[in-house]
């Protein structure tokens, strides 16, 4: 297979902290490949380096070939960007903002205005083309992004945190928009902090925390990593301070509560929901539900980083422009 | 290839400063800045000796103080798109963009000089036709516009270069601007100033503008000579640093 992005021992050293941490993986031609973690992990550091916005401390990142310190605008020619922060002028149109890009990016001045109007219509913003911007909807805008990052036609579709801040059904429509694009021979970066999103879109995952990579497969093979592994998710009608006691309870590894259910980590589930019943007898507590789970990507990443899943829910801060 | 290598290059530089100056002309921001602004001024000022008998040698002196003061709002404004752009995260963008770093320099240096030029042409016009002053010879009024919209233009990219976000460049620019417009003898003559102002005025490029700009019209070319030399030390200066905090800015 093809090799899109090759990425070898990729580091950046802030001041205070190693965002970055000797990252080695390769996304091959024509898959969508996903950067799951939680913020503050390394992804947009990651991202801004392999599009040559962030100089990496060490180690190196070839696009298509390119390696992307040495030659930055040869490896620039082939991907398509779109920035988690909004990436197009408010107060220009949605035409003018698709036209500056298409001519950075050199697309001749006869093709310009085709393209533009085929990305426009293919993302349904075609109607409000001469709008200002800032009359339009975030999901309108976050269109118009993957549309102006798409006006030269590029090899490989960078993506931050694509659906952070939308609506469930515009984010259910940019992920339509991935797949197909995808489909029709785009390769995709995409970072998220979303564990279904990584699950439902990409061919492979790769999982980072605190900088590191901690592990690339498939999303299917990391659930299998931990296929081993039962999960029984139980309630009661009192959960205060029950958790660690559950983790007393013979043959049950671990324990991780998700709202007020806990899920407990089991070699045999058989074995275990007698102790559990005679547990809550002993307590006095009823048991409100009881279910036995196949694991999830989420399983697997918190079994993976050690993390609790509501990390993942913790949203970034964006900063809005004040207009001065 | 060399020379193709640079007409892709500039036709980059065009690219970025055509998109921001069309930019800044739809910014009401921009424009009550740029121009409002300095229009207000020139009017206000000129009402000095009231309306029934305008003083000639007084508006003779304000007219060209106002020219430099505006080329010194336009320019310094523009450069501000720098910061606008990061905050939208278009920076980030347009350095994605297969565009060299020299590039966007040029190209932002570039917007911020017209700008300059174009408000203070403006000013220039409605200032001549409107209050019958006459600039003698207006080759040399442009050259020292020119010079004195890049001189300020360096000073407004290291602002931009130094701002993080765009409230705190606009604090960090009026910090500058209103001091210069007060003290770059716009509307008080440097040397009627008490000690140690002079001094101070010196140190400004708006100063030399001014000064530059009135000399032209009293036909004192050695003045204008002197000036524009200081100028000339003054743009390539700011030029340097305002390239290099700029190129810091891309080089994260």
């Amino acid at each position: 297979m093809e090799v899109a992005i090759k990425v070898h021992d990729l580091t950046k050293c802030y001041p205070n902290i190693l965002a970055v941490d000797h990252i080695n993986f390769e996304v091959y031609g024509g898959e969508i490949f996903g950067f799951l973690g939680p913020n503050g992990a390394g992804k947009t550091t990651t991202i801004n380096m392999l599009i040559g916005v962030t100089k990496p401390t060490s180690g190196t990142t070839f696009i298509l070939g390119h390696d992307v310190t040495e030659e930055p605008v040869k490896a620039k020619e082939h991907i398509g960007v779109v920035p988690d922060v909004s990436g197009v002028y408010d107060e220009m149109t949605a035409w003018d903002n698709i036209n500056f890009s298409a001519k950075l990016h050199g697309v001749p001045k006869e093709k310009r205005a085709t393209l533009a109007r085929e990305l426009l219509e293919l993302f349904g913003l075609y109607e409000r083309h001469s709008d200002r911007v800032d009359t339009f909807s975030r999901g309108m805008k976050r269109r118009l992004m993957i549309a102006t990052a798409l006006i030269h036609e590029p090899e490989i579709l960078f993506l931050d945190e694509p659906t952070t801040g939308l609506d469930v059904q515009s984010s259910r429509q940019i992920r339509d928009m991935i797949k197909e694009l995808n489909r029709k021979g785009t390769t995709v970066f995409l970072t998220t902090h979303y564990i279904e999103e990584a699950d439902q879109l990409c061919q492979r995952i790769a999982i980072i925390d605190r900088g590191k990579i901690i592990t690339v497969d498939t999303p299917e093979k990391l659930k299998t990593m931990i296929q081993a592994e039962h999960i029984i998710e139980v309630s009661f009608d009192h959960a205060e301070g029950i958790a660690d006691e559950l983790k007393r309870l013979s043959h049950v590894r671990d324990v991780v509560t998700a709202g007020d259910k806990f899920r407990l980590y089991v070699e045999d589930p058989s074995e275990t929901l007698p102790f559990i019943f005679h547990f809550a007898k002993k307590n006095h507590l009823k048991v409100t539900s009881v279910n036995t789970l196949k694991p999830t990507l989420e399983d697997a990443f918190v079994k993976l980083t050690g993390l609790h899943p509501e990390v993942m829910a913790i949203e970034k801060e964006h900063v809005k422009p004040a207009r001065g | 290839m060399k020379t193709f290598k640079l007409f892709t290059m500039l036709t980059h530089s065009i690219y970025i400063a055509e998109n921001d100056l069309r930019q800044s002309f739809k910014s009401v921001r921009h424009v009550v800045w740029s121009l409002l602004f300095p229009l207000f001024m020139m009017f206000t000022f000129s009402f000095r000796y009231g309306v029934s008998e305008p003083d000639i040698s007084f508006l003779n002196f304000l007219i060209p103080g106002i020219v430099g003061m505006t080329a010194m709002f336009g320019s310094i404004n523009e450069t501000m798109s720098i910061v606008w752009d990061k905050s939208l995260g278009v920076f980030d963008r347009i350095l994605a963009a297969p565009v060299s770093s020299t590039s966007i320099i040029i190209g932002k240096t570039m917007a911020g000089a017209v700008m300059g030029v174009i408000s203070a042409l403006v000013l220039l016009i409605v200032g001549s036709s409107l209050f019958g002053v006459s600039f003698v010879n207006i080759s040399f009024v442009l050259l020292i516009v020119v010079l004195a919209s890049f001189s300020f233009t360096g000073i407004g990219t290291i602002i931009s270069g130094l701002a993080s976000e765009p409230r705190e460049a606009m604090m960090l620019s009026n910090l500058l601007r209103f001091p210069m417009m007060f003290l770059g003898g716009v509307f008080f003559p440097v040397e009627a100033m008490p000690m140690p102002l002079p001094y101070i005025a010196r140190a400004l490029p708006l100063t030399y503008a001014t000064e530059a700009l009135r000399a032209v019209m009293s036909k004192n070319m050695a003045v204008v000579l002197f000036d524009a030399t200081v100028l000339v030390a003054y743009t390539v200066s700011t030029i340097i640093i305002g390239s290099k905090t700029l190129m810091r800015l891309m080089t994260r």
